[in-house]
């Protein structure tokens, strides 16, 4: 019972301590950011680029972006690896939207750049035993459930793009979205509206 | 709209796909620091990251948290020389390479740049990921289906150089006579394709004496491409170019490789 918290205080520590590092430049902080990070945030790029030469590219700019800009995150309660992972997809997702000509959802991507919105959030999101609960949560999904939250959020299709991609009305695919966030929310227990 | 009729739109907004009005309005109420929909916006952006956290697990290459760390400046333990003496060694090879792909023609000019690529061939071994962005270049430049485009020529004040596609490799970029990009700022280069919007094509600084030279991997659509370009931009970068660029290579279309 003692066990889950003190992981959860010793996170808390650790972010706040590699937050104020980064913002005092400190070369260290940047290298222990990428030893904490690096791997969870090339698999996310990776996923949705599917190009090993163009994922590295994109961690490089991930981790320059968040090194020049953690002067904006609060030390204090701010949460750096959901941040990072947030600037990595979208940095993957603009490459794939600029690569096939598409429009980028702007709106979306400049809020989830903002670090403002990235504090006091669980300390322990993306820790192993968090990841395989979401894994199997996605698996339980039915599979056009899970076409759609793959689409959405590996591709970065609007709405619109994936009922044209996947041939069904529009509607439909809003209410497959709606009912996919659902059951994710429930498996994983995420408060998200209340 | 009220911050109850937005909180079914919060997932969707942390995820992309929030359509209009709700989008606007959301955006709207976090500008003004609604404490409801900040509280909102962070349990969607936290099952986000969740979400994004379950991607496969895969693993990066050993070179690249060097290369990460080189970029910001920081030089890494075990590295022999300091960073700009490496940067400068690495130039100066890459400017061997340009000159004698110029030159190859000749053979007695080929015959020189292989002596000085055989003895820079010690030096390179011991410059971790210098010598990665270097066989980057050497793979573009000896490309069979490599195309270049040259730019500033005709300019009485350069810079100038030329860019290489290749079409499964990358792009090399190799610059001289431009200065180093301002405090705080750093270069950019842009794929530009036909009819379509810059893509970002990473950042790089040149050297003190105005050389540059910047690899972007991966493959490109060379045929659709219409040019390369360079801007100036903030050390974060930018999605797309926010100042007129520097250098501009018009990529020739249907010409033949070299």
């Amino acid at each position: 019972m003692l066990l889950p918290i003190l992981l959860a205080i010793q996170a808390i520590r650790g972010d706040r301590d590699l937050i104020e590092r980064l913002q005092r430049r400190d070369p260290q902080a940047l290298a222990e950011l990428y030893d904490r990070f690096g791997r969870l945030v090339y698999s996310l790029i990776l996923r949705v680029v599917r190009d090993t030469a163009i994922a590295e590219d994109l961690v490089q700019e991930t981790f320059l972006r968040v090194w020049n800009r953690s002067q904006g995150l609060d030390a204090e309660r701010g949460s750096v690896g959901p941040w990072l992972l947030a600037v990595a997809r979208n940095r993957a997702i603009d490459y794939l939207r600029s690569a096939a000509g598409r429009e980028r959802n702007a709106v979306e991507f400049e809020e989830t750049d903002h670090p403002a919105l990235f504090c006091d959030m669980e300390p322990d999101i993306l820790r192993s035993d968090k990841t395989r609960r979401v894994r199997a949560a996605m698996e339980k999904l039915a599979p056009n459930y899970r076409e759609v939250m793959h689409l959405a959020y590996f591709e970065g299709l609007s709405q619109s793009e994936m009922a044209k991609r996947m041939g069904q009305p529009l509607g439909t695919v809003k209410t497959w979205v709606r009912t996919a966030l659902k059951s994710l929310r429930d498996e994983l227990g995420v408060a998200v509206t209340s | 709209m009220n911050c109850n009729e937005l909180r079914e739109y919060y997932e969707l907004f942390a995820i992309g796909v929030a359509e209009e009005p709700e989008r606007s309005e959301i955006r709207a109420h976090l500008n003004r620091k609604c404490e409801v929909c900040m509280a909102g916006v962070k349990k969607a952006l936290e099952m986000a990251a969740m979400v994004g956290s379950a991607a496969d697990a895969a693993q990066p290459s050993s070179k690249l948290r060097q290369r990460i760390l080189a970029s910001a400046g920081v030089e890494t333990r075990g590295f022999r020389w300091t960073p700009v003496w490496a940067m400068a060694t690495a130039l100066s090879l890459a400017g061997a390479v340009y000159f004698g792909i110029q030159a190859r023609r000749d053979a007695g000019e080929t015959q020189r740049i292989r002596a000085e690529m055989g003895l820079q061939n010690d030096e390179m071994r011991a410059q971790g990921a210098e010598i990665t962005r270097l066989t980057e270049a050497f793979a573009i430049l000896n490309g069979p289906d490599t195309k270049e485009a040259a730019f500033g020529g005709a300019r009485p004040r350069p810079p100038r150089g030329k860019v290489f596609l290749n079409p499964t490799q990358g792009v090399l970029l190799i610059a001289s006579n431009l200065p180093p990009a301002p405090l705080g700022k750093l270069y950019e280069m842009w794929v530009i394709p036909r009819g379509g919007r810059p893509v970002a094509a990473g950042m790089f600084q040149s050297q003190p004496d105005g050389s540059a030279m910047h690899v972007r991997r991966g493959a490109v659509d060379v045929e659709s491409t219409n040019a390369v370009a360079v801007t100036v931009e903030n050390q974060a970068g930018a999605d797309q170019p926010t100042s007129e660029p520097l250098i501009v290579a018009a990529v020739p279309s249907g010409a033949s490789p070299r």
